[in-house]
């Protein structure tokens, strides 16, 4: 009690909250201060040029600058260009959101005008067009002297558009089409002052010369003008399944690969180019050499190639095939000269992406990848993977042989492949076909190694007896699948990891044996 | 009997067959009749534009439309098996080939397209450009005029469509009369030799343009000569030398344009270079140097820089020979230099260098310099640094040089 009474007790109490509040309130005015001078965050201080995204890449082709005003500079021109190209892009994005949004950039005040009746129109109706431009050739009509006047004539401009009304498709309609372009430079920006549409002109068609190594004769495939029977193998290193380009590539394993490939008799290899992963529409070098050293190799192996393009891609939208397009053409061009290059395959069953994406989408996407495909590289055929052998039909007269897929009965087979024989008189590669050996903890029910063993047994009698090309799937069993090929859920993954002819621990399984006929 | 029943047969086949193919034939008729009665290819711009089909229609049709402007989803007035579509006015205001494509069930059935002109019976508009706005003379230095005439709704008018471009300069007046393509009518108007200002206007049909006025520079100045004038010839420091051009001029003779900048560079005596610049007047540039402070010479050179030069000059300037006095102070610390003078033994203005030099045994221990002030500088030898007695001193000024006797400095404490 006397403690409580204490006076010093209570000097202590009173003394220690004092110097507790002058704690706290130096604490407080030192945080004000600091807060104070830390000053801004000095890359705010300058305006940087801001980083663009290519967002529209259509094929342009300048075919003549001569014009009877100033000599072009390559810098103007290819500001004119672009700010050209982003005027599409923007009445591309008008059209499909019927709204003003980035007009005021890219044309004069004249034609934001009209632009803003069509609008109207188009909105109140419900209209919503998805367009874009495909290939674009224009040709420089005259540059004034003090270079803020461009008139220019653009040839044949492909457009696509997909029509909507009330969020119901209507149709799907490509025109092509002449248009006479004035621009102004105003403040930085080239508007459009003067756009007239114009009937397209007669191109002159070039007869391709070029030397093909494998062609097409009814329906089969010949290599150097004898007949070539595809016996393949879908082909991932067994460490990177659907990464192969990354850090872990290792040319030394896939030359064992493909020894291991050869001695098994096999004469093809299927592998894939990943959309995102070599850089979209920058194409990244690096990733272009890996494939390249890829390609070198099998063709010293004297294997042949089916190259599937687009792995991992799956959006389709108008607004971005100018932008998959460019990336097709680089990967394409740069590999045109692979002698052993059998095929581009354009996109791993596309056909599973009709529902959820939009078929007048993803079919027109095909079809006209399949043009810029084969303008890249005349040299070599083209084909689509498709998931089932029934699929095999969509678009047949485009491709040089059909491919499709095939992971259902077997016994079914010999009929299912007859109805498609009957459509087409093109050469037919089964393009993916097995088993998964996954009996255990995830799927009691599920194959034995001996049950994949007897049927590619089985299939292989078929291909022998009708002389079919196959190419398989998979070499290896993988110890890891990423999530983006089969989902999360273990059962399924667990599945995908056992489609090999050897398991993952390097040993062959039964399956080996009947790789081919 | 065996024989009839086969004839029977035949004879029932081959009806069937003829029937099922006029049946097909009438199905695959109904299916195509989707004919277009519009046979007119070219519209003018401004005017209604009615598409019409005529045919067996199911579903009601639609038409789409791609113009230079946009595109959009035309609905069609179904009449007595034909339908018809109105093109929006904001699309007939426009020219350009358009293309149309007539969609019934997610089908397209038909495509075809027109061409909408512009519109001549409406008021002619010409918008016209001038770049650059000005040049240099002669030489084939030109500006370009150039003019798009449009129809009223800001249509480009049709290929070869006259403009006629007028430019007038010292009282002459030049017609051209052009032809449109691409869009545009435009001319290159040389510059004349002689400078002024060239106005330049057009006209199509009833429009005209207002006037514009391309200004035609001098070209670049020629060589020049330069010249000099003073006050006197004496190295006194203080008077000033005016450098001046002759009158530049370009190779048509006109002068050249005010402001431009002449150096001059003047090389002395001692290979010092010295500037000054002027820039032009009616042609001619004006430099100003100081005299120099002793006997010298100036050699004058002056350039239009990377254009042209000057011929060279040289000025020589006197020595003043001036009297220069001085005076110790008791304790030999203060020198008084001074007064000092000039030629017509007046005092020399204020600012004049003098330079006291300070010996100890024949070794310089410092400079020290002052200027004249009423034509006087005094000296003062403090005593922390002057600590030795003995001295002895050379006066500069003017080009002029004294030297004293050896001097004892007096310590006063």
């Amino acid at each position: 009690m006397s403690l409580i009474n204490n006076k010093n007790s209570y000097r202590v109490l009173l003394i220690t909250s004092f110097i507790a509040l002058n704690v706290l309130v130096l604490f407080g005015i030192s945080s004000i201060l600091t807060y104070l001078n830390k000053g801004a965050d000095r890359s705010t201080m300058l305006h940087l040029d801001k980083e663009t995204i290519n967002t529209y890449l259509p094929k342009v082709t300048w075919k003549s600058l001569k014009n009877p005003g100033r000599k072009m500079e390559n810098q103007t021109l290819s500001t004119i260009e672009k700010h050209y190209l982003f005027s599409w892009h923007i009445k591309n994005n008008v059209l499909k959101t019927n709204t003003n949004e980035g007009i005021n950039d890219y044309f004069t005040e004249n034609y934001r005008k009209i632009l803003d009746t069509i609008i109207s129109i188009n909105k109140e109706k419900k209209i919503s067009i998805e367009s874009t431009t495909l290939t674009h050739n224009p040709i420089l009509n005259f540059y004034s002297e003090d270079g803020q006047l461009v008139v220019f004539t653009d040839e044949n401009v492909v457009e696509f558009q997909n029509i909507y009304q009330d969020k119901k498709l209507i149709t799907s309609i490509k025109d092509t089409a002449s248009y006479k372009i004035m621009m102004l430079l105003e403040d930085g920006f080239w508007r459009i002052r003067h756009c007239e549409r114009m009937t397209k002109v007669v191109d002159t068609v070039k007869v391709s010369t070029v030397k093909k190594i494998f062609t097409v004769k009814k329906n089969q495939i010949l290599k150097n003008n004898k007949p070539f029977i595809i016996k393949g193998i879908n082909y991932y290193p067994k460490n990177l399944a659907w990464d192969m380009y990354g850090d872990l590539f290792n040319l030394d394993t896939i030359a064992t690969d493909f020894d291991i490939i050869t001695k098994a008799k096999l004469n093809t290899i299927r592998i894939f180019v990943p959309y995102e992963d070599f850089g979209k529409a920058e194409v990244k070098a690096e990733k272009i050499t890996k494939l390249k050293q890829v390609l070198a190799l099998a063709e010293t192996k004297k294997l042949a190639v089916i190259v599937t393009l687009f792995d991992f891609y799956g959006d389709y939208s108008v607004n971005n095939w100018t932008l998959t397009q460019r990336h097709a053409e680089t990967v394409v061009s740069s590999c045109k000269n692979f002698a052993n290059i059998v095929s581009w395959d354009i996109k791993n069953e596309p056909d599973l992406d009709f529902e959820s994406r939009g078929i007048q989408n993803v079919k027109p996407w095909l079809s006209e990848m399949i043009e810029v495909v084969k303008k890249a590289a005349p040299n070599h055929l083209v084909t689509i993977g498709y998931s089932t052998i029934k699929s095999g039909e969509i678009l047949k007269d485009e491709v040089d042989f059909i491919s499709y897929h095939y992971y259902e009965d077997i016994f079914q087979f010999k009929n299912k492949l007859a109805i498609l024989e009957k459509t087409t008189n093109k050469p037919l590669v089964l393009q993916e076909f097995g088993m998964s050996s996954n009996q255990g903890f995830w799927s009691w029910f599920g194959n034995t190694k001996k049950n994949q063993a007897d049927y590619h047994k089985e299939m292989q009698a078929i291909f022998k007896e009708k002389q079919l090309a196959f190419v398989s799937w998979t070499l290896y069993d993988f110890p890891k699948v990423p999530n983006g090929v089969a989902g999360k859920w273990p059962w399924i993954k667990n599945k995908q990891k056992q489609f090999g002819f050897i398991d993952s621990e390097g040993r062959q399984k039964p399956s080996f044996l009947y790789i081919t006929y | 009997m065996i024989k009839r029943r086969q004839h029977i047969i035949v004879l029932v086949s081959i009806a069937l067959v003829l029937l099922s193919m006029t049946l097909l034939d009438k199905k695959s008729i109904n299916k195509n009749t989707f004919t277009c009665l519009t046979t007119q290819e070219n519209f003018v711009a401004g005017n209604p534009i009615t598409i019409e089909f005529k045919g067996f229609f199911k579903n009601k049709p639609q038409l789409f439309v791609i113009h230079s402007f946009g595109k959009t989803l035309l609905d069609g007035v179904l009449k007595n098996e034909k339908i018809y579509f109105n093109l929006p006015k904001n699309y007939t205001l426009k020219t350009g080939n358009v293309s149309w494509f007539l969609i019934e069930n997610k089908k397209k059935k038909a495509k075809g397209n027109f061409k909408i002109l512009p519109n001549n019976e409406t008021k002619t508009k010409l918008e016209s450009y001038l770049g650059p706005p000005s040049t240099l003379a002669g030489d084939n230095h030109f500006v370009m005029f150039v003019t798009i005439p449009t129809d009223d709704y800001d249509n480009p008018k049709p290929p070869n469509t006259n403009v006629s471009i007028k430019h007038h300069f010292l009282n002459a007046i030049f017609t051209d009369n052009e032809k449109t393509k691409d869009f545009i009518a435009w001319k290159n108007i040389y510059a004349p030799k002689k400078s002024g200002i060239v106005l330049i206007s057009a006209s199509c049909n009833e429009a005209l343009t207002q006037e514009f006025d391309a200004v035609i520079y001098p070209s670049i100045a020629k060589d020049f000569t330069i010249s000099y004038k003073r006050n006197h010839e004496f190295a006194d420091g203080n008077q000033i030398t005016k450098l001046t051009t002759s009158i530049l001029k370009d190779k048509f003779g006109n002068t050249v344009s005010d402001g431009t900048m002449v150096t001059f560079v003047i090389k002395n005596k001692e290979n010092a270079i010295l500037k000054t610049f002027g820039t032009t007047i009616e042609g001619i540039a004006t430099g100003q140097i100081l005299h120099p402070e002793k006997e010298n010479k100036f050699i004058v050179k002056a350039f239009v820089n990377g254009i042209c030069k000057s011929n060279v000059i040289e000025i020589a300037y006197k020595s003043i020979n001036p009297t220069v006095e001085f005076l110790f102070s008791k304790d030999n610390r203060t020198i008084t230099v001074g007064s000092i003078k000039s030629f017509m033994n007046q005092i020399v203005p204020d600012g004049i260098k003098v330079n006291l030099n300070i010996y100890h045994k024949d070794s310089l221990v410092e400079t020290i310099t002052k200027n004249s002030n009423k034509g006087k500088a005094e000296f003062y030898l403090s005593t922390e640094f002057y600590k030795e007695k003995s001295y002895h001193f050379e006066i500069e000024t003017l080009g002029k040089t004294i030297k004293t006797k050896e001097i004892n400095v007096i310590d006063q404490q």
